[in-house]
């Protein structure tokens, strides 16, 4: 067994099977072959594209279909509203100020009378003043007949209390006073005798 | 003297091509159509119809020739094309259906009944399903050498392997159909 058995062996087999059948080859059928295949690769992206782009187009048309376009009437009715709003957003705005103004006032009220109520109330302290005065020079006029009896100085002294503060009621004190200082005169003409006085409310 | 006057013709060919005179591959496809188609034939299993691969070689000789520069035969050239098409054309038919077991069984179950030209007939079935079912690296060599009638040098430089190992791998292939064939052989010695 060498290899022109099997080489022989081999030819007569493949002469059994026969020709191979195929067309005739030229170059003018290939390069339309050529083109079909180039048409084949470029139809898919390019239709793909045209595809992309008319989708892309119907669907700017229908988005503008759905949005027309803005009419003059349309266009003064909303300028109408604009105002209407921005006449209520004044209106607003200004009652928003106002009550803040009022609230600021009634604030700023409330802490005026709030430091006036810790001021004392000066007419009480002139007549505390007054009074105290007037009890002074009334003690004073009582020292200066009682103790030290000097009646002529103690008359002034009640005298010029009645005279100096006439509503008050060291007045009437003085009064007084000088009621018994002239019964005490006249009884002293008469009898010899003494009333003490003693200031009140003091 | 006859085969470098061929050579010189071919290159003609190929300089008439590349200034764009069609008539030119015309002229090489009328040349080498019927042992491309033999070739391919072979390699892909003796199937009749190889129109297919037949137009994608000569659509790839189309547009590669402008660049081949000559350093072999153009008969080579194209052989090589066949190949890598006959390659891809397999692998591609092997992925949609692959070879049965029935297929590669029948190798080795020969019918001797009937009468003798029906006993030749299914001897070369016998031989070229042998073949066919060989490892690839194995079918092509045996098919360039025995039945495309290469050299070995001319193989190696188709199939860029050296002379020796396309020897070894000639060697390797004849065992393999040894094995198979074996019965066949001996009754012809």
């Amino acid at each position: 067994m060498n290899e022109e058995q099997i080489k022989t062996l081999l030819q007569k087999a493949d002469a059994a099977a026969g020709k191979p059948v195929f067309r005739r080859v030229t170059a003018a059928e290939i390069r339309r072959r050529l083109r079909r295949r180039w048409l084949a690769r470029i139809s898919v992206p390019v239709s793909a594209a045209a595809v992309a782009l008319l989708a892309t187009t119907l669907s700017i048309i229908c988005m503008r279909a759905q949005k027309p376009e803005p009419q003059p009437q349309q266009i003064a009715s909303l300028e109408v509203q604009v105002r209407q709003l921005q006449a209520q957003t004044d209106a607003t705005l200004r009652l928003v100020r106002e009550v803040l103004e009022r609230d600021r006032q009634d604030r700023r009220l409330a802490a005026l009378e709030a430091e006036l109520a810790s001021i004392p109330d000066p007419m009480r302290e002139i007549d505390a003043q007054v009074d105290k005065t007037a009890f002074l020079r009334i003690y004073q006029a009582d020292r200066l007949y009682k103790e030290s009896n000097q009646t002529e100085s103690a008359v002034e002294a009640y005298k010029e209390v009645i005279q100096l503060f006439p509503k008050n009621r060291w007045a009437d004190v003085a009064r007084e006073r000088l009621s018994e200082i002239e019964h005490r005169q006249i009884n002293k003409s008469d009898t010899k005798g003494e009333t003490k006085c003693e200031p009140q409310n003091v | 003297m006859a085969a470098m006057a061929k050579i010189s013709e071919e290159q003609a060919l190929v300089e008439r091509f590349r200034r764009g005179d069609d008539s030119a591959f015309d002229r090489i496809v009328e040349r080498h159509a019927a042992e491309i188609a033999a070739l391919a034939n072979r390699l892909l299993g003796w199937p009749g119809d190889v129109d297919d691969v037949v137009q994608d070689v000569f659509v790839s000789a189309f547009l590669g020739l402008k660049r081949f520069r000559g350093e072999c035969r153009l008969r080579t050239w194209l052989f090589t094309i066949t190949v890598n098409k006959c390659r891809s054309h397999r692998f591609r038919r092997r992925r949609l259906r692959p070879v049965t077991m029935e297929e590669a069984q029948a190798v080795e179950s020969p019918d001797r009944a009937g009468d003798q030209a029906a006993m030749d007939e299914e001897t070369f079935a016998r031989v070229r399903r042998a073949v066919h079912v060989l490892p690839q690296k194995y079918r092509e060599v045996v098919i360039l050498r025995y039945l495309q009638g290469l050299e070995v040098a001319e193989m190696g430089e188709l199939l860029n392997m050296t002379v020796n190992s396309v020897q070894v791998r000639l060697n390797r292939a004849r065992r393999r159909l040894r094995e198979q064939l074996g019965d066949l052989l001996e009754e012809k010695s």
